[in-house]
């Protein structure tokens, strides 16, 4: 039996699965909030038990990579590492962003998943089929919403961790381009990393132990840069259903 | 008993492999030359660094141990206190590793790690065990405490700075006199051609209590250092030792304080500013008894301590998971 362990703590939300190529066996998603470091490993036990996986069948991981808070992707990324080396398993990175996109490449419709930044930015990219093949259309993009919505012509999905605030903004700007993913369809969960990870896996891409990084986009700076802002999740009242054109 | 240890508290990456809390069989350290060239520690830098050189530098340690995974019984990282963007590196490599090698894990403080420096060694021969009851005077960059070590896993803390760490004091005075980073051994090479008596300045000296303060000596220095600027070029060997001793006096006088009224059986230091020669002469000349110091390498942050320090908290408590790191971590 094999099972690769997914691990994301790119933000305030957390999430852990465990998935063996065809199934998701479990999958934990949670307002972890700044308490990544308390919570991921018993979180990791708690579904290693439940599924009843032994840890001698854990030989790959997948972690989420960012653009995301610095402190927070490097707290699953360096226990990822450490798994990886005690387990013997293979090791991929992926995207946060790309994690956050690829539940709705079935939409068929150009999608931004949007991360907060802090200091009012976003970190965003945009996806979209191109010759039936999900791909990400654009660079790792990191600026406030004014900017992100001047690369906007078209009907956009918008899926992350989107405030009351910023979707009333993306209204604004972008009246009915702007469609907006339901509260479940919108979270990241680390059941995609997983599945994700492992078809990486299966094309023969591992990381080199110990090569892995975050995607950092913004430099670092001299100033307060340890614990980057974040800002809440989307409240339970938006709920928008998907996908749906606005007036 | 063999631990793998990890130390990312601060500017220095360390994994060792210590054997019986005192038998160094691998003790891999890479330190952050970047900052150098801020003159000072930017915690997201250092964070960033711990990351890239985890990994290579346990690969690094369990080779030139001649080990692998399997011959190693318990694994150790310091949980605070320190940066915490850096410590979360190196406790989340640790707790993942002791997971999936089913092995346990054992939090430690970085302070502690330090006193333990004092039983660690390298050699086939070996050094008799520190006598407790012991003071112990730990002096970096990052911290200057007075700590009173009772017996095993027994600490007190009697006394820390109340602003600046040693250290830091010594890299803000080489700063302003053009000398290089880290400060402690640029002041202590000027100071040799120096007058300590030059120039009076305040000793670092709080009354009745065992707590530091370099800030008034860092700005006494300052206000010297201007004043002596117009009239003429600075004498900075005289400057750099007379600021060495009003430090050292300090430091030097309340740790003998403590030996005395706790009538300890030994001294010992630790830190990196432990390598200032001047510092441990005047402590020698105060206390009567053999100051012990660990070598300049085990006096540094680095993994083997943290080792060391695991291994007499697993014999004299037992493994415990933490819920976290902390910037503030108490003493036990
Ligand atoms: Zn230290």
């Amino acid at each position: 039996m094999s099972a690769l362990l997914a691990l994301d703590t790119s933000t305030e939300w957390a999430s852990v699965a465990l998935f063996d190529g065809k199934t998701v066996l479990a999958e934990e998603t949670w307002h972890a909030q700044r308490r990544h470091a308390e919570e991921l490993f018993p979180t990791i036990e708690r579904l290693l038990g439940h599924t009843r996986t032994p840890l001698a069948s854990l030989d790959r991981v997948a972690v989420a990579t960012g653009p995301g808070s610095f402190t927070g992707l490097r707290v699953a990324i360096a226990a990822a590492e450490g798994i990886a080396r005690g387990a013997g398993a293979a090791l991929v990175g992926i995207s946060t962003l790309d994690v956050l996109a690829y539940p709705h490449a079935s939409s068929k419709l150009r999608t931004c998943p949007l991360l907060p930044a802090g200091r009012n930015e976003f970190y965003a990219a945009f996806y979209q089929e191109r010759n039936r093949k999900w791909t990400r259309r654009s660079p790792f993009i990191v600026g406030p919403i004014v900017d992100l919505c001047r690369q906007i012509g078209t009907h956009t999905l918008f899926v992350g961790e989107i405030t009351d605030d910023t979707e009333a903004n993306l209204r604004d700007l972008l009246g009915p381009l702007a469609l907006f993913a339901a509260p479940a369809a919108r979270m990241r969960r680390a059941g995609y990393l997983a599945e994700l990870g492992w078809n990486e896996l299966a094309e023969g891409k591992p990381a080199a132990l110990g090569a892995l990084e975050p995607i950092y986009v913004r430099q670092a700076s001299v100033g307060a840069t340890i614990a980057q802002p974040f800002t809440p999740p989307p409240a339970d009242d938006q709920a928008l259903g998907l996908p749906k054109r606005t007036a | 008993m063999r631990i793998l240890a990890f130390e990312t508290s601060c500017d220095e990456t360390g994994v060792a492999i210590v054997e019986d809390g005192r038998r160094i069989r691998a003790n891999a350290v890479a330190t952050q030359l970047v900052h150098q060239r801020t003159g000072g520690i930017v915690p997201e830098v250092a964070a960033r660094e711990h990351l890239r050189a985890i990994d290579p530098l346990t690969d690094q340690a369990l080779r030139h141990a001649g080990a692998r995974l399997g011959d190693i019984d318990a694994i150790a990282a310091t949980v605070g206190p320190g940066l915490i963007g850096a410590l979360l590196v190196g406790a989340n490599y640790a707790r993942g590793l002791a997971l999936a090698a089913g092995l346990p894990f054992i939090a430690v403080n970085h302070l502690e790690g330090h006193v333990y420096a004092n039983w660690l060694y390298e050699t086939e021969d070996v050094p008799l065990e520190p006598e407790l009851p012991a003071i112990v005077l730990v002096v970096s960059g990052a911290h200057s405490d007075l700590v009173l070590m009772e017996a095993h896993r027994r600490f007190r803390l009697l006394g820390r700075t109340i602003d600046d760490a040693a250290g830091e004091a010594f890299d803000k005075v080489a700063r302003l006199l053009g000398l290089g980073f880290p400060g402690g051994p640029e002041i202590e090479r000027s100071a040799r051609a120096g007058d300590p008596s030059a120039y009076p300045l305040p000793k670092a000296w709080l009354a009745d209590r065992y707590d530091f303060s370099f800030s008034g000596l860092k700005t006494a220095t300052l206000r010297l250092v201007r004043s002596l600027e117009e009239k003429g070029p600075v004498p900075v060997a005289d400057v750099a030792a007379s600021f060495q001793r009003a430090i050292v006096e300090a430091l030097a006088e309340k740790t003998a304080r403590a030996a005395a009224e706790h009538g300890v059986r030994s001294v010992m230091l630790g830190g990196g500013v432990a390598a200032n020669g001047r510092l441990r002469s005047e402590i020698e000349r105060r206390i009567g008894m053999p100051l012990r110091v660990p070598p300049p390498h085990l006096c540094t942050d680095n993994g083997a301590m943290v080792g060391a320090a695991a291994f007499f908290a697993l014999r004299h408590r037992g493994a415990e998971m933490p819920v976290g790191v902390r910037s503030n971590l108490p003493l036990a």
